[in-house]
């Protein structure tokens, strides 16, 4: 019977692609809200990603990586002085404004990282030397940052244009010239703009008039100690603050800085409200179309469902043929909803915007709700025939 | 008495039945009694209104009387709770409508599928036994076509072997051929005589169509939601009424 009810929901073409079409659109939204929000969601912890150390020690009352307390220099000595430190860098990250060659400001990221270990450092640089820095008055910018704080010129065409920073051209932070020896790749950032890297001595320079510039200190463990372990003992003993550097949002140690930064964002901003009424509207907008929809195949099939009734099928049989019938055109309407959602996303990935991350996790959800939006069209459904009296097959 | 017990396949003594509320009350079915034999066709005929489709309702279990008795190949309904009627009539029943009722976005074989499928045969035995029937009825070849592409006459030798192909001791048609044309309804009628000419079984036909009252074994006329008179020789009520 089961597979009757299968032919009858495909034998209305119409019906069924006005079905899909809901469940699809419904997956899609769903999926690709939640992607975009988790994508965005993930430039929160951007430091974590661009700025590679096994572990971070902070001020006891930091809470999420883009808001640094500063710390004293003497702190270094007492992490160094931890058992278990292979060794500990110095990390200074502000927002300072640069001042361009065309006379323009620009707010940038800067971040200082130790000259010697080089601890920090962006994994990817497309052109120049990492030791370039250690020449006097050098930076590093990002590649996407090259291009924000490019000069503005006329082009040919009489249009305004902006020419990327290169290798080799200056501009000033706080009157001291900055000379650009590399461009790196990192990941874009929720907060703040361009990064600009340079030395930890040098940042001191850059942000004259600050007290203190020790944001973040980056620990290396010792060859058989965890970053874990690690952490209890930094903590231990200077009473600072001390994080783990995986990414992981998903798992529940309390260490991670990023997830902690995830979860600051999370509670503290607005933004899992809006992405939570996008995904509501879909999931809303898939109940409406779909449930609709399935409620006029229905309606369709009414006196056919109540011929099947006075031929001897009962409630069980043809509940069950309504269930197939539904969670068949979910799953089709996910499966074409997950892969355009996925498809976009491709494109954003390639383009890097909106930011973009399809979590397994994601697709589940949506997965569970386009179900859930089946059930309840399946339930109008049942309803509806359960009401039809086996007696009316006569009338008409 | 043993014997006349053996004969009787349908039997309905007293039976009331009303529609609506006590003060706008519509009365139906008022002391009713029907009695329908085994191997015969027995038509049911009467002004419209009479209560002919409120007695075949209450015959087929898909309509419980507020009074009366109703036994069917020894079974008695009344008592029964809704799930013992669904199981009897999918056991017992099969059913002819007026407007075919076969489900369009089915193919032919599919739609007489449909009373093995619920008794949860296995899909290719109904399969099979379908497509035997489909031969009986002069449709072979037409058994994965759609319904609509069938002329109505045709339809309802679909909607007789979706009714006969669980062979059911009791065949119910409501007006089977109101919707078809003089010759189609006589082959019709002609078909339906033929499948179930059978000890086992019993036909209970509600027509207005005089043109078909010659196929009947009998003659049951109804009036104001009673029996009023059965006539053992449909050509004396022909004659009356031609
Ligand atoms: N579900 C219902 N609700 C209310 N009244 C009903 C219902 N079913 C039948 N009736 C009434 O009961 C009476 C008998 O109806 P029934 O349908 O049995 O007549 P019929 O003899 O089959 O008529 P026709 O030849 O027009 O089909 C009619 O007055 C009808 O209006
Ligand atoms: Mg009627």
């Amino acid at each position: 019977m089961y597979r009757l009810a299968l032919n009858m929901l495909f034998g209305d073409r119409a019906k069924l692609a006005m079905l899909l079409c809901g469940l699809a659109f419904s997956a899609l939204l769903m999926a690709q809200q939640s992607s975009v929000f988790f994508g965005i969601m993930s430039w929160t912890y951007t430091p974590m990603v661009n700025i590679r150390a096994q572990v971070w020690v902070s001020d006891p009352m930091v809470e999420q990586v883009n808001d640094a307390k500063p710390l004293r220099d003497t702190d270094l000595g007492r992490v160094r002085s931890v058992d278990g430190v292979a060794w500990a860098a110095p990390l200074h990250t502000s927002f300072v404004q640069a001042r361009m060659q065309d006379g323009n400001f620009k707010l940038i990221t800067l971040v200082g990282i130790d000259a010697d270990t080089f601890a920090g450092a962006p994994a990817v640089l497309t052109q120049g030397r990492i030791e370039d820095l250690r020449l006097p008055d050098t930076v590093i910018v990002d590649e996407w940052g090259a291009a924000l704080m490019g000069r503005m010129t006329v082009g040919p065409d009489g249009k305004p244009r902006s020419t990327p920073l290169k290798v080799g051209d200056t501009f000033e932070v706080n009157d001291i010239q900055a000379r650009i020896v590399g461009i790196c790749k990192v990941k874009r950032a929720f907060t703040g703009g361009p990064f600009v890297y340079t030395t930890y001595d040098r940042a001191k320079g850059y942000t004259l008039g600050a007290r203190r510039t020790l944001s973040f200190m980056l620990v290396e463990p010792q060859k058989g100690v965890t970053p874990a372990e690690l952490c209890d003992r930094i903590e231990r003993d200077t009473g600072l603050k001390a994080w783990t550097s995986d990414t992981v949002i998903w798992s529940w140690g309390e260490r991670s800085l990023a997830r902690n930064t995830f979860w600051w964002f999370w509670t503290n901003t607005g933004i899992p409200f809006s992405f939570g009424t996008a995904v509501l509207l879909g999931l809303f907008v898939g109940i409406a179309i779909s449930g609709q929809t399935f409620y006029s195949f229905v309606l369709e099939n009414l006196k056919y469902f109540a011929a099947i009734k006075a031929m001897g099928a009962g409630m069980g049989v043809i509940a069950r043929m309504l269930f197939v019938q539904a969670f068949t055109a979910g799953l089709i309407g996910f499966g074409l909803g997950a892969g355009m959602a996925q498809g976009i996303g491709r494109a954003m990935i390639e383009k890097g915007m909106p930011p973009f991350v399809m979590y397994p996790q994601i697709l589940w959800a949506t997965f569970v709700l386009v179900l859930g939006i089946s059930f309840v069209s399946a339930i109008i459904g049942i309803i509806k025939v359960s009401r039809v009296d086996a007696a009316s097959v006569f009338r008409g | 008495m043993s014997t006349l017990a053996h004969t009787i396949a349908v039997r309905a003594s007293g039976v009331d039945m009303f529609f609506g509320t006590p003060e706008n009350q519509v009365v139906a079915l008022q002391q009713a009694d029907f009695e329908a034999r085994r191997g015969e066709l027995i038509m049911l005929v009467g002004p419209s209104g009479c209560g002919k489709t409120t007695l075949l309702s209450v015959i087929a279990g898909t309509l419980t009387p507020q009074a009366g008795t109703v036994e069917v190949f020894g079974q008695r309904l009344d008592g029964l709770g809704q799930e013992e009627l669904t199981a009897f009539r999918r056991k017992h029943l099969g059913f002819v409508f007026q407007s075919f009722n076969l489900i369009p976005t089915l193919t032919v074989i599919e739609n007489v599928m449909v009373p093995l499928l619920i008794q949860g045969r296995p899909f290719d035995e109904a399969h099979a036994r379908s497509l035997a029937i489909i031969e009986k009825v002069g449709l072979k070849g037409r058994e994965d076509g759609r319904p609509n592409a069938l002329s109505g006459g045709q339809q309802q030798r679909v909607a007789i072997a979706r009714a006969l192909v669980h062979e059911p001791p009791l065949l119910i048609c409501d007006e089977p051929t109101s919707a078809l044309d003089k010759d189609t309804g006589g082959h019709i009628m002609e078909l339906v005589r033929d499948l179930s000419r059978s000890p086992e079984r019993c036909v209970v036909v509600v027509s207005h169509d005089h043109r078909i009252f010659r196929f009947a074994d009998r003659i049951a006329e109804m009036e104001d939601g009673r029996i009023s008179r059965v006539v053992d020789d449909p050509k004396l009520l022909d004659s009356t009424h031609l």
